[in-house]
């Protein structure tokens, strides 16, 4: 009986730290996927060149379409629907906020330093580039671990030559 | 004969507390190396000196995966522009402003074999593991 026990007790500590261990690894991918997906939506954002003003040769970003493009690529790279929330194929179980969104436009002056005290973000831009933050939630497989919310942040500049 | 049953239960159980983790462990790296690679294919191609992702780019990449462990032949890629374009194509590189949409795929094949023995169902040995994404390219055609 004593081993029985000893068997039983093993047994649920060795699942736990198996599924400890399983949610950790998955979390720390996860977030390298979030941070792409961030990264990639900002630099298309960036691109975003206003033709009217480059006419006048002022290279600067066209701040609606920026949005727009954000968040078609930030939705395009984690499969989310249009307001957010997750679609089938998607690694997430929790809507993504995007809790700030800014365009450093071409009225700066250059270099800029932009600060946000809220989100701990501080970039120094030598262009007109865009900067995003979004809030996402790991997918818990087990409750072992406490829920894990991650903020993200990206930023990018207008590419020279554009 | 009920200790030969206790056995035969308990074995199959052990069994599988010992070794189910190591698989589901090489399949989350057998996912993240394929999220690798295409973060890197991605990057490569999107960026302002190429434009495309062609069959050499996929080719090296195989052989990169290959010496990571995969089988070259079950690697599947899917290149596309989001403006539906074919982006695979060297000779006529995606513009500055189209996104460029990668996804490799690769089976899941035996990993969750083990299952069986605690009574799951096994993941389908045809499922795929997939990773991708979408990047805009930089290319300007003249620079």
């Amino acid at each position: 009986m004593g081993k029985f026990l000893l068997f039983v007790l093993l047994l649920v500590f060795h699942m736990r730290l198996m599924a400890l261990q399983l949610d950790e690894e998955r979390a720390m991918h996860l977030v390298f996927e979030l941070k792409h997906a961030v990264n990639r939506a900002v630099h298309a954002a960036a691109q975003q060149t206003d033709p009217h003003l480059l006419s006048m040769g002022i290279r600067a970003i066209d701040e609606a379409r920026a949005e727009a493009v954000f968040h078609e690529y930030l939705q395009a790279n984690l499969h989310l629907d249009g307001t957010g929330r997750p679609a089938p194929g998607s690694p997430l179980r929790e809507p993504v906020d995007v809790v700030a969104f800014d365009v450093i436009n071409a009225d700066r002056s250059f270099p800029c330093r932009y600060r946000n005290e809220e989100h701990q973000l501080d970039v120094t831009f030598y262009g007109p580039g865009v900067v995003a933050v979004i809030r996402a939630e790991y997918p818990r497989t087990y409750r072992f671990i406490g829920p894990v919310r991650w903020t993200v942040k990206g930023a990018a500049e207008l590419l020279a030559g554009g | 004969m009920k200790q030969i049953l206790v056995f035969i239960l308990f074995s199959s159980i052990l069994c599988w507390m010992m070794f189910a983790p190591v698989y589901r462990h090489v399949a989350i790296l057998r996912q993240a190396l394929l999220q690798k690679e295409a973060d890197y294919l991605l990057e490569v191609g999107a960026s302002g000196r190429y434009g495309y992702i062609d069959a050499n780019m996929i080719d090296e990449s195989r052989r990169r995966l290959e010496s990571r462990g995969f089988d070259p032949a079950l690697l599947e890629y899917d290149v596309g522009a989001t403006d539906g374009t074919d982006a695979a194509n060297p000779e006529r590189p995606v513009p500055r402003g189209t996104g460029i949409r990668l996804v490799i795929s690769y089976p899941y094949g035996n990993l969750f074999v083990l299952d069986r023995l605690i009574g799951l169902e096994p993941v389908p040995g045809e499922a795929r593991m997939s990773a991708g994404g979408v990047k805009m390219s930089e290319y300007v055609p003249g620079m």
